[in-house]
């Protein structure tokens, strides 16, 4: 079992930096929307996200909700939550953030949540069993092969992911329940392409490449075989660092949302965005907030144009306009002389 | 020990030693988890794989290629939900075979979602449930051992390279290896259990070594050099990820302690990286190919062969031309005064928006209900495909969906007699499943490369109107696939894909010049294409011969090519495969042959110009106003 559970240290993956750095701009600042992690086959795009599962900070919730709902989010809870706070009041837990996982076989009934058989037949009443679209609530959703998933399956996560709740209507049962959630995909670029409408929900993209150097090639290999041998100790001797790293996270998570945004932020974001030719607002606010996250987690109580120079990789080329066989990228030194002008 | 009749024995297996250290890898290592086996039919893989069970002494657990994710993951327990009313996971084939083996005969021939579902788990030991109300994570420490038989259908790269191994197999050729192979099958079909015996004493030395080297694999040592070297290797033959470094490492390591060392060296290195890496081979645009320190380095940066402890196998394809051949070809370069047109590549020419071509024209297919938008998923009667859904049936229902119908039941067992039972179902409660598969459309563009067309000048167009039509595919979600054909053969360089960026970066590749051997290239598609539909029913085929319609080498030696091609093309017209002929023709040729070989083929037909939509919107509004 423990090949189950235990996972490859985050801090030990080696190279790859822009899928590590989207990966935890996201953890810091679930509202910037997710990440997908475009390439090759065995570049470390699932162990990675997996491996984020050793890092999440732990987050608000209400005990004993089986929605996870969030506590400060009065808004969305669940009809459960919403009696309890009429009348006796929630009770808040701290709980770690997870990684929720989509298998590719998943049914409707399991991602959206149906009635729970074995209660009703048990004792005669409709009760509503979460699935994953609950379980992701809080947490980061994990889509493997995004572009192998079930058009119907995707249509439900991308009501969900533009809602914010979970409704479901469907084998005689009617329910509500928040299910904000992190979608984190990966995708093969030569197994088919994503649907337009999944590929705009995601804040951030990553194509990722191979590793051609041999020696770091051969060093890639030397700690997964490592790992593979004792998964327990090889994580425990990495405990340290990993340990550091969550603390960095989770203060800069606390932090994020008392960096302020200054208006030479946003003029210098719509100018490079405008530049680049990108349509609509949503570039710009993913922008803001993923240069927000990054300055948090370097530290910094305000945003500077090095992260700015950070995440534009990560926000724009998805979102350039572009034809299907043209490569998009963001050229550096054009991205540096429009921020050189502000 | 397995019970039933005795299977035939490992050792008694004559030759195959690559599959045979393949195997024996897997089971001494544990980080060896998936093994492909490619041969023809008639290679004695099954024979083989079947063979482990007595040699493991581990369970194997048969998996036929036609399990769908509910057969191989599990469902729901029908019997303990209705004697219990508990909802629990019936296990799976996965889940049964957990701690031994899943054997897949003619893997390729599965559902592609399904398999790749079914290597995930293996690959990461880790099964998730998320079906029929029941979600669970459970551990699925399984080696797969797969085979497939490439003549069918090939496989993506992306599934292949979830394989450690991949090694092929040919069929005897010499008669003394023959006659041996036939005398042990009968000798053990007359008696297995003499038979048995006779090789049991091998079967122990086997398992001997086995169970020895599975104890020293954790002690065996790879220098830092070598693993350097692995790594070198793979990236020169364009292993993308690291997923061919590490079994190369793993494989090494196994062979090294089948040999009861504890330290890999060179050599075990090659052979790991003949197993391990003929099949993540990719073609490399510029090989720059330096003098291998080496004389043995095991792969080549080819792309095309996959044996490599075999000899080459009869296929004509991409092999080197025979000199007769040449000869013609110096003829056919004179008769058309073009000295040197071996070879040239053309950039991909204009594009324009396409029109219909697969609706339109006079033999139109079933037209679908609806053409808008993307063609290739619908929901698809009988049982194949996969449940999507569950809906309240009309009328009577074989194909029950099992949950959705007892989730009915449930909510209105009130009021109902029940009497002993837990549950009681009526009519009303069945709720049937909703299938869906992609019936869809494949698209195999067959491209005439031969000189003849390069020499036009045309090649640079009908790379255009290619590329266009893969746009068009791409926005339609259609599969498609590449075939070129020139000199002695067609060659697939794409098989039928979702990706169709990926399709135009080979495009710009594509190499002209050569002879027109027509009729081998529509034969060879025919197959292809006909073996496709085979393992893919329900989707619809579209061969897309793009050609002048002459030919100059004929199939049967001797024959006139044009007439055999005319002649052969009224065999090809088969149900379930439609051509469309784009004549790539210029049109100052009194006879249009690609017409003529479109009725022959019972073909749509277009000339090239004609796909392009706004020219004949426009010619058709000159048509108006005149």
């Amino acid at each position: 079992m423990s090949r189950v559970s235990t996972v490859f240290p985050f801090v030990d993956i080696v190279g790859q930096e822009e899928m590590k750095r989207a990966l935890i701009l996201n953890v810091v600042d679930p509202g910037i929307g997710g990440v997908l992690l475009k390439g090759e086959k065995g570049t470390a795009k699932s162990t990675s996200v997996r491996s984020l599962g050793g890092v999440l900070p732990s987050r608000k919730r209400v005990k004993g909700c089986r929605f996870g709902c969030d506590p400060n989010d009065k808004d969305s809870m669940c009809e459960s939550c919403r009696s309890l706070l009429a009348g006796p009041g929630i009770e808040i837990e701290e709980a770690p953030m997870e990684v929720v996982e989509l298998p590719l076989g998943a049914t409707e009934d399991r991602v959206a949540g149906t009635i729970d058989i074995e209660h009703a037949l048990k004792t005669g009443e409709k009760r509503f069993e979460p699935g994953v679209l609950a379980r992701a609530n809080g947490n980061l959703l994990y889509i493997d092969e995004g572009n192998l998933l079930e058009d119907h399956i995707v249509d439900m996560l991308l009501d969900s992911a533009a809602m914010g709740v979970n409704y479901v209507e469907r084998e005689g049962i009617s329910f509500s329940h928040p299910s904000r959630f992190v979608l984190v995909g990966t995708m093969n670029p030569e197994e088919g392409d994503l649907r337009p409408q999944l590929l705009d929900r995601f804040g951030l993209s990553v194509d990722i490449k191979g590793e051609h150097d041999p020696k770091t090639r051969a060093e890639i290999v030397r700690r997964r075989l490592e790992f593979d041998d004792a998964p327990e100790r090889y994580a425990a001797s990495r405990s340290e660092e990993t340990e550091k790293l969550r603390s960095r996270i989770a203060e800069a998570s606390a932090r994020v949302r008392s960096i302020s945004v200054g208006p030479e932020v946003v003029d210098a974001v719509v100018s490079i965005t405008s530049h680049f030719g990108i349509d609509g607002h949503r570039a710009d606010i993913v922008m803001i907030k993923a240069a927000r996250a990054n300055a948090a987690f370097e530290g910094r109580d305000r945003i500077i144009s090095d992260d700015l120079v950070a995440v534009a990789e990560l926000v724009l080329p998805h979102r350039m306009r572009r034809r299907p066989f043209e490569d998009s990228s963001i050229d550096r030194e054009e991205l540096e002389r429009c921020l050189k002008d502000l | 020990m397995p019970e039933g009749p005795l299977s035939y024995p490992f050792s008694a297996v004559f030759g195959m030693e690559a599959a045979k250290d393949a195997i024996r890898c897997a089971i001494c290592s544990p980080g060896i988890r998936t093994v492909l086996i490619r041969g023809p039919s008639g290679s004695a893989k099954t024979v083989l794989c079947r063979s482990v069970e007595g040699l493991s002494g581990r369970r194997v657990v048969n998996i036929p290629p036609g399990a769908d994710m509910e057969r191989l993951f599990g469902s729901m327990d029908m019997e303990r939900l209705l004697d219990t009313g508990e909802a629990r996971l019936e296990k799976g084939l996965v889940a049964e075979a957990e701690g031994g083996l899943a054997f897949v005969d003619d893997v390729n021939l599965m559902d592609e979602r399904t398999s790749i579902a079914l290597l995930d788990a293996v690959v990461t030991g880790t099964i998730r449930t998320e079906r029929d109300g029941i979600s669970e994570v459970s551990s699925a420490d399984v080696v797969l051992i797969a085979t497939m038989n490439p003549d069918e259908r090939e496989m993506s790269d992306h599934l292949l390279d979830r394989f450690d191994i991949c090694v092929s197999v040919s069929p005897a050729e010499d008669s003394d290896a023959r006659r041996e192979i036939a005398s042990r099958r009968m000798r053990f079909e007359d008696s297995r259990a003499d038979f048995c015996e006779s090789f049991e004493e091998k079967q122990s030395e086997e398992r001997k070594a086995m169970e020895d080297a599975a104890r020293i694999v954790p002690l065996v040592s790879v220098s830092d050099e070598l693993r350097l070297i692995v790594s070198e290797m793979c990236d020169k033959v364009g292993a993308e990820g690291v997923r061919g470094d590490i079994a190369v490492i793993n494989t090494s390591i196994a062979l090294a302690a089948l040999d009861r060392r504890d330290s890999v060296t060179r050599s075990d290195v090659e052979r790991a990286a003949a197993m391990c890496l003929v099949h993540r081979r990719r073609y490399i645009p510029e090989p720059p190919p330096e003098p291998p320190e080496n004389e043995e380095e095991p792969p080549e940066d080819r792309e095309d062969q996959k044996d490599q402890e075999e000899p080459p196998r009869d296929e004509e394809g991409s092999q080197e031309e025979p000199p007769e051949d040449r000869e013609d070809q110096r003829e056919q370069n004179a008769e058309m005064s073009l000295p040197n047109i071996d070879d040239m590549m053309f950039e991909v020419g204009r594009q324009f928006r396409v029109i219909d071509y697969l609706g339109k024209g006079k033999k139109a297919v079933k037209p679908s209900s609806s053409r808008k938008g993307r063609r290739s998923e619908q929901e698809c009667a009988g049982t194949s495909g996969r449940q999507v859904s569950a809906r309240i049936p009309d009328g009577k229902t074989r194909d029950i969906a099992f949950g959705a119908t007892m989730r009915a039941a449930a909510l209105s067992q009130k009021g109902r007699e029940r009497g002993s039972m837990r549950i009681v179902v009526e009519d009303s409660d069945i709720r049937e499943k909703v299938r869906r598969a992609r019936t869809g459309c494949t698209v195999m563009f067959l491209v005439d490369a031969s000189g003849s067309i390069g020499a036009r000048r045309r090649m640079s167009a009908v790379k255009g109107a290619v590329l266009s039509m893969l746009k068009d595919s791409y926005v339609k979600r259609d599969k498609v696939g590449l075939m070129v054909f020139r000199r002695s053969s067609a060659e697939v360089i794409l098989p039928p894909t979702r990706s169709v960026e990926y399709g135009y970066k080979l495009l710009e590749d594509i190499p002209t010049g050569g002879r027109t051997p027509l009729s081998a290239a529509m034969t060879t598609a025919s197959d292809y294409m006909t073996a496709y539909s085979r393992s893919h029913p329900g989707e619809r085929c579209y061969i897309v011969l793009m050609t002048d319609g002459r030919s100059n080498v004929p199939y049967v030696e001797g024959a006139d090519p044009n007439k055999e091609a005319r002649e052969l093309a009224e065999d090809l017209d088969v149900p379930g495969i439609q051509w469309i002929v784009v004549n790539t023709g210029n049109g100052f040729r009194m006879v249009d042959s690609a017409s003529e070989l479109a009725s022959h083929l019972g073909a749509l037909y277009f000339n090239l110009e004609e796909l392009d939509a706004d020219a004949l919107a426009s010619s058709v509004r000159a048509a108006a106003r005149l």
